[in-house]
C-alpha cells in the first residue's frame, strides 16, 4: 500500500476547453475518475467498505471557466513511466478535457487543493460599451472599500479583496474578427488579466468580480496557471515541485 | 416541412450559461457516435430530461444496433427542460437533436420511447418544440416518420395518432428493420400512406392510422380497433419476439454522461422476461417468456463494459435479476475479479427470501442503503389473489437474515387498492412492518437503530394482465385506506410513504381509455400539463381541467370496471399472452388460487410459447 517502494503519485495537467467548460466541478472529477479507469492506470483505493479510487484535485474550475491549467494526483501502489500513463489517459479521456503533461512525484506531499493557491486568469468581457477605463473605475473603487459582497446562491458574502485580488491588466479588444459567421458576435470590449490568491477566508472568482462591478457576467473566463506561493513570496509551479 | 439539417449548436451555446445543469445539453460523451454521416438518419427521442432519459437501456440498445448498420445513423435526443424549452421558444430554436445538433425534424426517422404514461405529454411538448405536425395522418409528406415503442407501448391508444408506427415487442432486429423499410420507400419516393402499408407488414408493428375505432355493443365505451377496409392491415398485431438474448450485444451502453444522472453506472441485462406471474404487473405479461444470458457471457460483458466505460459500479438488471439460474455464482465471480478495483455489482431486486439475501450479501451493495423487498400486499389471502408467491415465513427469514448480515435499514413495497382488498389487508401492511422492526431488534439488539420504510403505491389496473377488467379506487377512499393503514402503525421504526393518488388516477385513466385518451393528452398539454412525472410539475387540477374541456371526467374513467368478455380498446395488440389465460387467472384469482412460475415448475399455458414459436431459455436449473 502507501508504504511500498514502489508507491508514487501521478501529477497531471489538464485542460478543460469549448463546451465542456460548462461542466461542473463534480462532472469534470467524475469524468477523470472514468478517464483513469478506462487508461487501466494502477490506482490506490480507500480502506473501509465503499473502495474509492485515492486522487486529488487541484481547487474547483466554475461553471462556465475554462482552463489550460487544471491538476490532479493520482495515487499509484506502483511506478509508471510518466509518458506511458499519459499516453493511456491522452487515449481514454475525451478532448476537450485531455491531459497535456504528467510527472511521477514522492508519494507524500501536501494535497494540491490547499497548495495551489496563486492562479492568473484571463477574462473577456465584450460590448460596444466596455472600456478599459470603466473596468479599471469599478475594480480600483472595490479595491478601496477592500472588500467585495455578493451573493451566492441565495446567500450574501463578503471577500477580501485586498488579499485575494492579488494584481490585475487592462487591454482594449478592438474588432477586427470577421470569422463570427455574420452570427453578431461582439468583438469590442476588454481583455482583463488576473492574478489571484487563494486564502484561509475565501478564493477570489474572476465572474464573482466582474459582476460586483460591472453588474454582468463576462463572456469568456480561462484559468492560464496555477502556481503555489511559497512564504518569501516565490511561485512553484505545480510541474516543477520536488 | 423537412427541416434543413444543419448544426444549430450555436444557437443554444450562448444559452448555456442561464439555464439550469447545463451538460445536459453538451453532447460528445465518451462513447457517442460522432460521425454521423448517414445518409439515412434516424433519432432516438426520450421523452424527458437528459440525466432521466440517458440511463435508458432500450434507446442504447437501438443506438448501438443502428449505428452499426450500413448506411444508417442513430442520434439521441432529449427533451429540453422547462427553462431551456422557453428559451427555444422565444427564440425560434427548434428542437435539436445531441451529436450534430440538428433539428429533430430535419431526420428521416424519430423514434420515441414510451416509458410509461406519464410521458404522453412530453410527446406532445417535444413534436411541437421540433415543429414536427403533431397527428400522423395530418404531417406532410416529406416531414420524418414518428414511431414509438417500449414498454408502456401496450394500450398506446391515448398516444397512437401522434405516431406512424408503433413497434411491439423487442427493439432488436426489428429496428432495422423499419429503417430499412422507411430508407427504402423513401428512395422510391412513394408515400406516407404506402410506407404505412409497408411498414403494418412488418412483425410486431402497429401503424394506428390504419385502424377504425368501433364502438358497439360488444365493447367498453371506448371501443376497440379494426384494421381500415382494404389496408391490408393485420387484425391483431402480435409482438416482436427475440427467441434468445444471448445473440444479442450484452454491452449495448457505451455512453458515459458527464452529468450525474438518475443510475450512474454501467447496466448489464442478465435475462429478459419474468414467468413469476404477478396479476398486476403488466412486464411480467408483456416481456415473456423468459430468455437468460449464460454466466460466461455475462461475466465477460461486465468486464469489458467497466473497462471501456470507466464506471465503478454494474448493474445486473432485469425484471427479476436473483431468480436467474446462475445468479449466485455469477455475483460470487465478480466479486472476486472486480472487488480490488473498488468495483461495486449492484442488483435491482431481491427475491423475498433467504436467498434473496444471500444474493444481495454477495453483491456487496451497501449495507447504509438498506435492502428493498416487495411483498405488495400485507396478507397472505391477499399475497394469493395476485400471486405473490412469497409467505410470512419468508418474509421473517428474509428479514432475519438481512439483519444478521449487518443491514440496519429494510425498504418494503407494498400496493394498495387491488382488487378485493379490505381494512384487515391494509392494517396488515403496517404490522408486517411491524413484526419486521421487530426482528431487526432482536437479532441487532435493542440499541441498534433499526428502521423500516415502507412505500405504498396505488395499484393502476394494467391492459395486458389478469386485472385489466379492475377499476381503480376513488380519490376519496384511496385516502381513507391510507388513513387505515397510518393509525395501524404505531411502531416509531416504521416510516409510510405514499405514491401520489392523483398522479395514480391520471395514470389510470390513460391506461383504460383507448384513442379517446388523446384528447385528453392535447387538452392536458394546452393546459401547460409536461413532466407529469415530476411531482414538483404534476398539477392534478390541470388534469381535471382537461378531462373537463372534453366532457369527461377523470375518477369515472379510471374506476370503471370492464366486463370480462367486452372487447378491449386493446385487444388489436397482443404480447403473445392469450386472454383466455388472463381471464382464467382473473377468476383464480378472486378464488385466491396462486399459479406457479413456468420456470420452476412446467408450463402453465399462458400460450406465449406457441404464439410466438419461442420458448423459455434457460442457462441452468432454477431454484
Ligand atoms: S407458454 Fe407456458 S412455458 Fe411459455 S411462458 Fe407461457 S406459461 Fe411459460
Amino acid at each position: 500500500m502507501s508504504n511500498d517502494a514502489g508507491a508514487c503519485r501521478l501529477r497531471v495537467r489538464y485542460v478543460k476547453e469549448g463546451r465542456l467548460a460548462h461542466l461542473g466541478h463534480l462532472e469534470v472529477m467524475g469524468t477523470v475518475l472514468r478517464s483513469v479507469r478506462r487508461a487501466e492506470l494502477p490506482f490506490e483505493v480507500s480502506e473501509g467498505f465503499a473502495k474509492r479510487m485515492r486522487i486529488q484535485f487541484s481547487q474547483a474550475l466554475p461553471v462556465g471557466a475554462s482552463s489550460v491549467a487544471e491538476y490532479y494526483d493520482l495515487l499509484m501502489p506502483v511506478r509508471l513511466d510518466a509518458q506511458e500513463a499519459l499516453d493511456r489517459l491522452k487515449a481514454a479521456t475525451p478532448t476537450l478535457l485531455a491531459p497535456q503533461e504528467a510527472r511521477v512525484l514522492p508519494r507524500r506531499m501536501p494535497a494540491l487543493e490547499a497548495w495551489a493557491n496563486r492562479a492568473l486568469w484571463d477574462v473577456d468581457i465584450l460590448g460596444e460599451d466596455v472600456t478599459p477605463d470603466a473596468v479599471r473605475d469599478g475594480i480600483e473603487a472595490a479595491l478601496q472599500k477592500g472588500t467585495l459582497e455578493f451573493m451566492r446562491g441565495t446567500k450574501p458574502r463578503t471577500l477580501d479583496l485586498t488579499s485575494t485580488l492579488v494584481s490585475y491588466e487592462l487591454e482594449a479588444i478592438s474588432g477586427g474578427a470577421d470569422d463570427d459567421g455574420g452570427r453578431g458576435v461582439h468583438t469590442r470590449g476588454v481583455h482583463l488579466g488576473l492574478d489571484t490568491r487563494v486564502t484561509e477566508r475565501g478564493s477570489l472568482r474572476p465572474a464573482v468580480l466582474i459582476n460586483a462591478v460591472l453588474g454582468r457576467a463576462p463572456n469568456r473566463v480561462c484559468r492560464l496557471s496555477q502556481w503555489h506561493e511559497e512564504r518569501d513570496g516565490s511561485l512553484t509551479s505545480p510541474m516543477s515541485v520536488g | 416541412m423537412r427541416r434543413e439539417r444543419e448544426n444549430l449548436f450555436y444557437l443554444l451555446e450562448p444559452l448555456l450559461e442561464r439555464v439550469e445543469r447545463p451538460s445536459r445539453y453538451l453532447n460528445h460523451e465518451w462513447g457517442a457516435v460522432e460521425e454521423q454521416d448517414g445518409p439515412f438518419h434516424v433519432c432516438i427521442m426520450y421523452p424527458d430530461v437528459y440525466d432521466v432519459g440517458l440511463p435508458n437501456l432500450g434507446i442504447a440498445i437501438l443506438y448501438d444496433e443502428l449505428n452499426r448498420q450500413d448506411g444508417i445513423s442513430c442520434e439521441r435526443a432529449y427533451l429540453p427542460w422547462i427553462d431551456m424549452a422557453g428559451f427555444m421558444r422565444e427564440r425560434s430554436i427548434p428542437l435539436l437533436s445531441l451529436e450534430s445538433s440538428s433539428p429533430v425534424a430535419s431526420f428521416d426517422l424519430v423514434g420515441f420511447t414510451l416509458a410509461h404514461e406519464l410521458v404522453c405529454t412530453n410527446i406532445v411538448e417535444a413534436l411541437d418544440l421540433a415543429g414536427i405536425t403533431l397527428r400522423a395522418d395530418e404531417r406532410e409528406e416529406d416531414e420524418p416518420i414518428v414511431i414509438a415503442g417500449g414498454p408502456s407501448a401496450w394500450n398506446c391508444e391515448p398516444v397512437a395518432p401522434m405516431f406512424d408506427a408503433v413497434l411491439l415487442g423487442d427493439g432488436e432486429g426489428a429496428i432495422t428493420n423499419m429503417a430499412q423499410c422507411v430508407r427504402e420507400a423513401r428512395e422510391e419516393g412513394v408515400s406516407r400512406r404506402e410506407i404505412w402499408r409497408r411498414l403494418s407488414l412488418l412483425p410486431g408493428v402497429y401503424v394506428p392510422a390504419l385502424y377504425d375505432v368501433v364502438v358497439d355493443e360488444t365493447s367498453t365505451r371506448w371501443g376497440y380497433c379494426v384494421p381500415k377496409e382494404g389496408s391490408g392491415a393485420p387484425a391483431c398485431v402480435t409482438k416482436h419476439c427475440i427467441a434468445s438474448l444471448q445473440k444479442t450485444e450484452p454491452v449495448a451502453q457505451r455512453i458515459v454522461p458527464y452529468l450525474t444522472v438518475v443510475q450512474d453506472r454501467l447496466t448489464v441485462e442478465i435475462l429478459r422476461g419474468c414467468a413469476r406471474g404477478c396479476r398486476f404487473c403488466q412486464a411480467g405479461m408483456t416481456y415473456r417468456p423468459v430468455r437468460e444470458r449464460p454466466k460466461e457471457q455475462i461475466v465477460e460483458a461486465v468486464g469489458r463494459g467497466l473497462e471501456t466505460s470507466g464506471y465503478d459500479e454494474c448493474c445486473l438488471s432485469s425484471l427479476s435479476t436473483t431468480d436467474h439460474s446462475e445468479c449466485a455464482s455469477i455475483l460470487h465471480e465478480l466479486y472476486g475479479q472486480l472487488s480490488e478495483r473498488g468495483v461495486r455489482i449492484s442488483i435491482p431486486s431481491q427475491r423475498l427470501d433467504s436467498y434473496g439475501v444471500e444474493m444481495a450479501t454477495s453483491a456487496r451493495s451497501s449495507r447504509r442503503a438498506g435492502l428493498t423487498f416487495a411483498p405488495e400486499a400485507g396478507s397472505q389471502r391477499l399475497r394469493d389473489v395476485i400471486n405473490k408467491n412469497v409467505t410470512d415465513e419468508n418474509m421473517e427469514a428474509a428479514a432475519r437474515n438481512a439483519f444478521a448480515n449487518g443491514y440496519r435499514r429494510m425498504k418494503l413495497y407494498f400496493m394498495m387498492g387491488l382488487p378485493t382488498e379490505t381494512d384487515e389487508d391494509l392494517k396488515g401492511i403496517s404490522h408486517m412492518a411491524e413484526h419486521v422492526a421487530d426482528i431487526g431488534r432482536e437479532v441487532c439488539g435493542k440499541r441498534a437503530k433499526v428502521t423500516v420504510g415502507i412505500s405504498v403505491a396505488v395499484f393502476v389496473p394494467k391492459c395486458h394482465t389478469p386485472f385489466q377488467w379492475e377499476g381503480q379506487l376513488p380519490l376519496e377512499e384511496t385516502h381513507r385506506r391510507q388513513r387505515v393503514m397510518l393509525h395501524a402503525a404505531t411502531d416509531r421504526a416504521v416510516r409510510i410513504a405514499y405514491h401520489d393518488a392523483e398522479t395514480s388516477l391520471v395514470e389510470g385513466a390513460l391506461s383504460k381509455m383507448g384513442r379517446t385518451g388523446f384528447d385528453l393528452v392535447l387538452a392536458a398539454w394546452r393546459r401547460g400539463c409536461r413532466f407529469d412525472a415530476w411531482t414538483d410539475q404534476f398539477s392534478f387540477e390541470r388534469w381535471a381541467d382537461a378531462a373537463a374541456d372534453i366532457g369527461l371526467d377523470l375518477e369515472n374513467i379510471a374506476c370503471e370496471r370492464f366486463d370480462l368478455d367486452a372487447r378491449l380498446p386493446w385487444d388489436h395488440t397482443s404480447p403473445g399472452v392469450s386472454k383466455g389465460f388472463l381471464q382464467r387467472e382473473w377468476r383464480r384469482a378472486m378464488e385466491g388460487v396462486t399459479t406457479a412460475d413456468c420456470t420452476m415448475t412446467q408450463c402453465t399455458g399462458c400460450g406465449v410459447c406457441p404464439a410466438l414459436g419461442v420458448a423459455n431459455e434457460l442457462a441452468g436449473e432454477r431454484a
